[in-house]
């Protein structure tokens, strides 16, 4: 990267960072976003095409969840893009202007531009040579906006499929900027291999800007995150496919720092919020531990296991995790036994499970207000992951939380709607854009 | 997980890393592949070509990019190499059974196509009868790579414009299903590894290729073991394999086992961490499990009832997992069945029975496969990423 890029992204940075803009509606978002400081108008649900279900496609489902508004609790707006893709996470660029949402099977990017209308988006551009442009990286997953441009992490790469894979960088515009292989035991890229294993497997990458830290966890590849989840648990050689490991970057020079010992799949990464709370929460998905990844007083970041969550010998098997702004809670979801799990995290060191509910059969993504007042939960993991039969229930539910309880108000039946499987949540507003 | 098990777990990528540095030249591979295509290996026979469908460089080149072209599926994810990928065999060292179209899962595991030039039938079952129409299969299955039709295949290649002129040079005609069978067919019979240090001591002359252990196990393997009733070695070369059909009974075993399944199966969550879990909770992310009943599925007759081809045991250390389901994860598991006597069923083949082997005879036995490791294998990897695959 050139010196004007990297002043450029620096500028943006020490912008966004300025006071007044640092509050965010939902709390697991990218610090360097415009935020919304009222209530959330719509969710927007990336939501699987199903064989059988409506038209099967894919489509980016819109929710009004306007208190008191006519359609409160209803679908406004759906729109399908074609084919199932896997589709999984998607992430506002960092104007939240548009949409950035991926297909973890084929590759492609679909934007859609949410300022425009926020109850209405529109597909405005379809990236369909990903593997291409990155020189065989497969699977964008997490898109998390960076000024100017968008950072992509993959899952897989086009030669065989496998958890090897890399960063990739493209421009606001959907330009390909670069692809940053993870360091792998032969090409560490420079980073110190904190304890013997590295792996270059990839999922979330999250920023902690003012330490100039970036974050990296490792999944593992299409082969497993394609296929039947049964029949993976019964395939020895699969089981060992997954990832160990957590990376330290460089936020700005893109450099791998450090690989740390994650085992057991470290999934999605939330930094504290606090400006004296340099460390974010991961959790591995398959040995049900939840892991502080922490800088020292020099600066050094090391990962340390600080809970169990649920009984880990059973197999709750965490997914998606939020975080209160506030860094004193963290909603935990076990997709298995289809509950949220409330830990506190006051002490970042010793969480502990305060409260949990059963969500439905099955869970998958939470999403939390600012205020965390109000706590959304849709169901699906991955196409070939969900239960099957009856308990492969498909709902976005919304619930209001009193510091005690959460409340049920409302839930959409995402196949009697004729949808698919709910994934991913993002929350919109039209108060953003000045309307 | 200790450095050498990581090394391994790495060496596939490490391989796909050297294809930036051309160590195979662009122009010239498919000529020498051509020659080795022609002559074959020591140990091995001449490879027989269909008089119909000679090898020329032309159609071998072709016939690499077109395996290896990601976008001649519908949604232009998959390849013959995401299942026979080059690094791991030119099968697939991370799963017991293939898994292919939007993660649809396969019965069997995808075996190595190294050597498969010396089957007379192709598949565990042998329902194929050549490489020159076998590929349809995959390309239209569901679960593999899903083309609404054959006719869409071959109307895709001749859209894209990276294929302009290729078959017309190759054929001096166009593109057509036949041909691409044929540049597949031309490819596939190249991929010939023998010239293994077992090669260079029984054929070759050389005394002290392999090691004392190793003529240990290859006594065993001819002899007290029985291997070489089927997998069978010859006067002037080895094939290791019979070509004919046999009830070992591991297929039986396999399918009594899935039609009872245990209440509850060890998980491997990360590495020396196993929990036990219940058959309710696997079953409720499972899907159907289906039945495989071997070459009976292709003849219809109860007496092929889990039979299985022979396969060739050429490179098997590199070859892993193990049966036409990869149920085996190692060598060993394979001899310890075989040392039981397989699954002791009616209609398993007399062949088969407890051996009485002794812990060094087992470790001989398995010295001798390690024999059978061709030098030449690496280069088959780096031959076929003498170009990135082709995505869209
Ligand atoms: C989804 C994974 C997958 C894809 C894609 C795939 N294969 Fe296979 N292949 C397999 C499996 C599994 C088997 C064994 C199937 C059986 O025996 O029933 C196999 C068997 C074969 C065999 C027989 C080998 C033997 O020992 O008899 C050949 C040849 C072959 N494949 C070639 C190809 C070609 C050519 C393509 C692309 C046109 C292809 N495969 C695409 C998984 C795949
Ligand atoms: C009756 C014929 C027969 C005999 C005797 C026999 N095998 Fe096999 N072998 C087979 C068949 C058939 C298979 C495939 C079985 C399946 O996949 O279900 C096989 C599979 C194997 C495999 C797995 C290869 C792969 O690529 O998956 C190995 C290794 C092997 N045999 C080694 C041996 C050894 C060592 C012996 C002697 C102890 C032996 N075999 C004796 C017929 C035989």
């Amino acid at each position: 990267m050139g010196f004007r890029k990297l002043a450029s992204v620096f500028a943006g940075a020490t912008m966004l960072m300025s006071p007044g803009l640092s509050l965010a509606d939902e709390t697991c978002q990218s610090p360097y976003m415009p935020k919304i400081t009222g209530e959330e108008e719509f969710v927007y649900v990336w939501t699987l095409g199903k064989e059988g279900i409506g038209d099967e496609s894919d489509k980016l489902v819109t929710v009004d969840v306007r208190k008191g508004s006519d359609t409160y609790g209803k679908v406004v707006a759906s729109l399908s893009v074609g084919g199932r893709n896997e589709a999984h996470h998607a992430g506002f660029s960092a104007d939240r202007r548009f949409l950035w949402a991926g297909g973890l099977d084929t590759n492609k990017i679909f934007v859609f531009d949410v300022h425009s209308d926020p109850g209405k988006p529109i597909l405005t551009k379809t990236i369909d040579t990903f593997v291409k442009d990155t020189g065989g990286a497969v699977g964008p997953h997490t898109f998390y906006g960076l000024p100017g441009r968008m950072m992509i992490s993959a899952l897989s790469n086009d030669k065989d499929h496998g958890g090897r894979t890399a960063l990739v960088e493209y421009s606001d515009e959907g330009e390909f900027i670069a692809t940053h292989w993870m360091p792998t035991a032969e090409d560490p890229r420079g980073a110190k291999i904190a304890s013997d294993v590295v792996d270059g497997y990839g999922y979330d990458v999250r920023a902690l800007i003012r330490k100039n830290v970036m974050l990296s966890s490792s999944f593992t590849g299409w082969s497993n995150y394609m296929m039947d989840f049964g029949q993976m648990l019964e395939d020895g050689e699969a089981m060992k496919r997954f990832g160990q490991t957590v990376v330290q970057w460089d936020l700005h020079s893109r450099q791998p720092k450090k690989v740390m010992h994650v085992p057991g799949a470290p999934l999605e990464i939330r930094f504290a919020w606090g400006p004296e709370n340099n460390y974010a929460f991961t959790t591995a998905a398959l040995t049900s531990k939840l892991w502080l990844i922490h800088a020292d007083d020099n600066n050094e970041w090391h990962a340390k296991e600080v809970a169990d969550i649920g009984d880990p010998a059973s197999i709750p098997l965490p997914v998606d995790i939020s975080i209160s702004a506030d860094d004193s809670r963290l909603w935990i979801n076990t997709f298995m036994d289809g509950k949220t799990r409330l830990f506190d995290i006051s002490d970042p060191y010793a969480p502990k499970q305060i409260y949990e509910k059963v969500i439905g059969d099955q869970v998958n993504m939470v999403s939390q207000s600012w205020d965390g007042k109000r706590v959304y939960f849709t169901s699906s993991l991955l196409a070939q992951w969900d239960k099957k039969g009856d308990a492969d229930d498909q709902y976005l539910k919304a619930y209001d939380w009193d510091g005690k309880d959460l409340k049920l108000q409302f839930e959409l039946d995402f196949y009697k709607e004729g949808l698919g499987r709910a994934h991913i949540m993002r929350f919109g507003s039209s108060k953003l854009f000045g309307s | 997980m200790s450095i050498s098990r990581l090394i391994s777990l790495a060496l596939p990528f490490f391989l796909c890393l050297c294809f930036a540095v051309p160590t195979v030249r662009a122009d010239n591979w498919a000529v020498r592949v051509l020659e080795r295509s022609m002559t074959g290996s020591l140990g091995l026979p001449v490879p027989t070509h269909p008089v119909e469908n000679r090898p020329t460089a032309d159609k071998i080149r072709l016939g690499r990019k077109i395996f290896f072209d990601r976008r001649l599926s519908l949604n232009r994810t998959m390849s013959c190499g995401m299942c026979h990928i080059p690094e791991q065999g030119f099968g697939n060292h991370e799963l017991q059974k293939a898994v292919g179209f939007e993660g649809r899962s396969l019965r069997r595991n995808a075996p190595t196509l190294v050597n498969a030039a010396f089957y007379e039938t192709l598949f565990w079952d042998g329902r194929e009868t050549g490489f020159e129409t076998q590929f349809i299969s995959p390309l239209l299955a569901a679960n593999e790579m899903a083309n609404p039709s054959a006719g869409q295949v071959v109307a895709l290649i001749e859209e894209l414009s990276d294929y302009d002129g290729a078959f017309e040079q190759a054929f001096g005609q166009p593109v057509s299903l036949h041909r691409i069978g044929e540049v597949l067919a031309a490819y596939q019979r190249s991929l010939i590894a023998a010239n293994s240090p077992f090669d260079r001591w029984r054929f070759g002359g050389d005394t002290n290729a392999i090691s004392e252990q190793q003529q240990r196990g290859y006594q065993l393997f001819t002899g007290k073991a029985g291997c070489s009733q089927c997998h069978q070695i010859g006067e002037t070369s080895a094939l290791f394999t019979d070509n004919a059909y046999h009830d070992t009974g591991y297929g039986w075993m396999r399918e009594h086992e899935r039609q009872n399944p245990p209440s509850h199966h060890p998980v491997e969550v990360a590495p020396g961490v196993v929990f036990h879990v219940s058959r309710k909770q696997i079953d409720d992310v499972s899907g159907p499990s289906l039945p495989d009943l071997g070459r009976y599925e292709v003849t219809q007759n109860p007496a092929d009832s889990w039979k299985y081809r022979t396969p060739i045991l050429r490179n098997v250390a590199l070859t892993a997992p193990y049966m036409h389901d990869g149920g085996f994860a190692k060598l060993r598991d394979v001899l310890d069945f075989y040392n039981r006597g397989g699954a002791s069923h009616d209609q398993q083949s007399p062949l088969i029975r407890p051996l009485g082997l002794t812990e060094a005879e087992l470790q001989d036995l398995e010295a001798f496969l390690q024999a059978l490791t061709s030098a030449d294998f690496a280069e088959l990897a780096r031959e076929a990423r003498v170009e990135e695959p082709d995505n869209w």
